[in-house]
């Protein structure tokens, strides 16, 4: 029974770990009982092994590599920075040098979403790890004048009645115009790692560091897929250049969201008070409400298989990681809204076997607004027809 | 609430709630939108030629009996010029297939359509009755599955007929993307989101072989909500009944997902769809370049297509309590380091002990702004994800093995020992199949048709 604690064996009598063979087990892992000691190592051990890359000795030494830590507050972000954090302390004792340095970024939602973590946790995260630089970015930024991300301001309705809104009237005004939960919900995640990406590059980093767990990944494989969005999964979910000029990276793929619940308990001190704790969850979604969306399914159905099928789990993100996106992809044209490179042909909800029209959205002359499959249907059609 | 007026024609009352797209219609839009969509597949697809004999695979249920009905008022407005016939397969359940038998002879006099039934008894020695004697009731889904896969196929052959269609719907297709990608088999993801596929020639002496019969799915992007509407207004004599074993953890799985999703977002079926047509060119060595269309890359047949049923195809193989096991096994032999002589029947699973090993070896570092497409030089997993189809050496069908599955499965039958299957004591989850439910849809109109043929 994979992480039960070990109390709780029938016998009642304690276990030895299946690794040292020395201490108590405290829980079993993936059918391993294992000590606290030995636990806390198996996750660092799992994690650090995705960043091999990022070895001291593959750095010259007058360079310094940079990546961007994400931070959301939720369990698995917050793991991560403890394990980089611990990591980099480990390396700069043994070797007075470090593979890489982490920049933390918090991008602020509370416009859009008003249950989002405040700044008190950000501050109480900084004096816990203070050798790592932080910054928060407020998502309506994208829709401020000096972001070059100009393009966004067509996704408003009536973009023209909106030039006087402020950034934050901007994206209020683009989700007010979006007609369901899921939809809302996919434009904000869409519009994060727009910002993110930003951000990385902005702040000069090769890459960014993803906090996404397995039980995330796969989440994302079958979310993404129910989205319309199947086109760009690789870009979505696999390690290495991503579709916008800085490495995505995800160190935690390889750990279990339930392993990485127990492991922020576990640290001493426990990373619980650094973790924002939804007041209403999508743990138990209330299948008929409208406020429902596919990533609440798939969260709450992959929560569920990593019970009794972990393997499985893994299973799923390692498969999808073997999907390859053509080498000459980058170069085609992008979804004004998710930036995603769309292969010629094939913008917009029409023109396929699937749809009964028969033409392609014909683009107005000098229009360079065009949204992939998945943004249009979260668009609501008055935006993606009328410019 | 104030009636609403038709979304298309704006005269007529709404009184249908379309599934695919919530819009409000009257009934003779319905039906001809219905109509028209799968006709729009059909030509943008070109699904069939001039003077080409199809057979519909016909099972009385309402997917089949629909597409029958559909391609008969198709073939007439439009004038495809098709020879349209019908094939079922009786598999010799007692009491199972006689009301849908008898509803597809009716059916086959309302369309005026040749009607060929072929029994397993017939085709393999063995009906479905005396496979369960032999094997009891548990993984005999597997075997009505793989014997009616090549029992359509046979049939064809029987007849003539180089073109079988399936009453394969949207719903199916999606649940069937999602379950691949679940059980992590790429290979069959790309090959069943095709609308065409073929069972390769096979070298045979055999007048009967079953040579390059290309099989389609007309209902490939019709709701299987649309469909039951469409049965119902315009009263289609159907027969209604599920296949009476559940299915398996992960098809059923998949199936309550699905439905989930299409109460969240109508739309998320023909997404998830769309997603597997698009998912199917990034799949390694994958054919699908030209989207299944072009003649020169029709991909091959689902080796596992079919099913008893109704209408979706039962799925053999492993079920997630035994996948589970042997991937966790894979995991700990690989977490040990330890070398081991692989003598796996599953090729996917091979495949994927086979890339956990690989992964272990360190990349090399890769500096900002250096690309490195793809996997990388530092190993090649690939060709192991890739399974290779050719033929049975007994029968000549379609199969990635040496002997295919029916023939290991008769072999096994006729030595009169069970398939040595490991079953495990595992209560599914996840699955919200419905039980088996068995309603005569007969209509009084369809009896009074019923004339000379
Ligand atoms: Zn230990
Ligand atoms: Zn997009
Ligand atoms: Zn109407
Ligand atoms: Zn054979």
């Amino acid at each position: 029974m994979p992480g039960k604690h070990g109390e709780d064996a029938e016998d009642g009598v304690a276990q030895l770990c299946r690794r040292c063979r020395e201490n108590t087990a405290v829980l079993v892992v993936r059918t391993d009982p294992l000590c606290k000691e030995c636990f806390l190592k198996y996750v660092h051990t799992k994690t650090i092994k995705r960043l091999e890359t990022f070895r001291v000795r593959n750095v010259p030494s007058d360079q310094q590599r940079k990546l961007l830590l994400p931070i959301s507050f939720g369990v698995s972000s917050v793991s991560l920075l403890h394990i980089l954090d611990h990591h980099l302390k480990t390396q700069q004792t043994k070797t007075r040098r470090t593979g890489f340095v982490i920049i933390v970024l918090f991008v602020d939602t509370s416009t859009v979403d008003g249950n989002v973590p405040r700044d008190h946790l950000l501050h109480r995260i900084q004096e816990r790890y203070p050798t790592h630089a932080y910054h928060s970015a407020a998502l309506e930024h994208l829709f401020s004048v000096a972001s070059p991300d100009i393009t966004l301001s067509n996704l408003l309705p009536n973009a023209a009645a909106s030039a006087d809104l402020s950034p934050a009237g901007k994206l209020t005004a683009l989700m007010d115009s979006l007609g369901s939960a899921t939809a809302r919900a996919d434009v904000i995640a869409t519009l994060r790692t727009r910002l993110v990406v930003a951000r990385a590059k902005a702040l000069d980093c090769e890459g960014i560091v993803w906090g996404d767990s397995t039980t995330k990944l796969a989440e994302k494989t079958l979310a993404e897929t129910a989205k319309g969005r199947g086109f760009a999964l690789p870009w979505h979910v696999t390690d290495g250049d991503s579709a916008f000029d800085v490495t995505f990276n995800y160190p935690l793929r390889d750990v279990l969201k339930k392993e990485l619940v127990t492991y922020s308990t576990l640290v001493e001190p426990p990373l619980t008070p650094l973790i924002h704790n939804p007041t209403s969850g999508a743990t138990q979604p209330n299948m008929s409400s409208k406020n429902t969306t596919i990533d609440d399914l798939m969260k709450q159905y992959f929560e569920s298989v990593e019970e009794n099928f972990p393997s499985i789990v893994s299973n799923v993100v390692r498969t999808t990681a073997k999907l390859q996106i053509a080498p000459e992809a980058a170069s085609r044209p992008r979804c004004t809204l998710c930036n995603m490179p769309v292969e010629e042909g094939r913008f917009g909800i029409h023109g396929w076997g699937g749809d009964q029209e028969d033409g392609l959205e014909t683009l107005s002359s000098g229009s360079s607004t065009q949204f992939c499959y998945g943004c249009t249907r979260s668009l609501p059609s008055i935006n993606v027809a009328g410019q | 609430m104030p009636p609403s007026p038709c979304a298309l024609c704006k005269i007529n009352r709404a009184l249908i709630l379309r599934p695919k797209d919530h819009s409000k219609l009257c009934k003779p839009c319905f039906i001809s939108v219905f109509e028209t969509e799968i006709h729009h597949t059909i030509t943008t697809n070109a699904l069939f030629h001039r003077g080409e004999k199809i057979a519909i695979g016909a099972s009385g249920g309402k997917d089949s009996t629909v597409l029958a009905s559909v391609l008969k008022t198709l073939n007439e407005r439009y004038d495809y010029g098709l020879e349209l016939i019908l094939l079922s397969i009786d598999e010799g359940i007692r009491g199972y297939r006689d009301d849908s038998l008898e509803t597809v002879k009716r059916n086959a006099e309302q369309y005026e359509m040749p009607l060929t039934i072929l029994g397993y008894a017939e085709l393999y020695g063995w009906t479905m009755d005396q496979v369960v004697e032999q094997v009891g009731k548990k993984g005999n889904c597997t075997y009505c599955g793989v014997f009616r896969r090549q029992a359509l196929d046979r049939g064809a052959a029987r007849l003539g007929v180089k073109h079988v269609v399936t009453g394969h719907n949207a719903d199916d297709v999606a649940e069937t993307v999602l379950m691949n990608l679940l059980r992590g088999d790429l290979p069959r993801l790309s090959r069943t989101t095709s609308i065409i596929t073929s069972t390769p020639s096979a070298v045979s002496a055999d007048p009967d072989s079953h040579t390059n019969i290309k099989r389609s799915k007309p209902l490939k992007y019709a709701y299987e909500k649309e469909i039951v509407l469409y049965a119902h207004h315009k009263s289609l004599d159907y027969f209604s009944t599920e296949c009476i074993y559940s299915p398996e953890a992960f098809r059923g799985s998949a199936r309550a997902l699905i439905k989930n999703l299409e109460r969240v977002r109508p739309s998320a079926i023909l997404d998830v769809v769309r997603s597997g047509e698009d998912m199917a060119k990034l799949v390694p060595g994958s054919d699908e370049g030209c989207g299944g269309t072009c003649s020169t890359s029709i991909p091959l047949a689902e080796e596992e297509e079919g099913g008893c049923g109704s209408s979706a195809g039962r799925t053999v193989g492993s079920d997630m309590a035994s996948m589970e096991q042997q991937l966790s096994q894979n995991e700990n032999v690989s977490e040990a380091g330890l070398e081991v002589e692989i003598t796996s029947k599953r090729v996917d699973v091979m495949a994927q002990r086979h890339d956990r090993l690989t992964d272990a070896v360190p990349l090399p570092p890769r500096k900002k702004g250096q690309k490195v497409k793809g996997q990388g030089a530092a190993f090649t997993p690939k060709k192991a994800t890739k399974q290779v189809m050719g033929q049975c050496k007994r029968c000549g069908y379609l199969s990635s093995q040496d002997i295919c599955k029916a023939c290991v499965l008769l072999e096994g039958l006729n030595k009169s020992r069970p398939k040595n299957a490991i079953e495990l004591g595992y209560e599914e989850q996840e699955s919200e199949t419905p039980k088996a439910e068995t309603t005569n849809m007969t209509n009084g109109m369809n009896k009074v048709q019923l004339g000379p043929g």
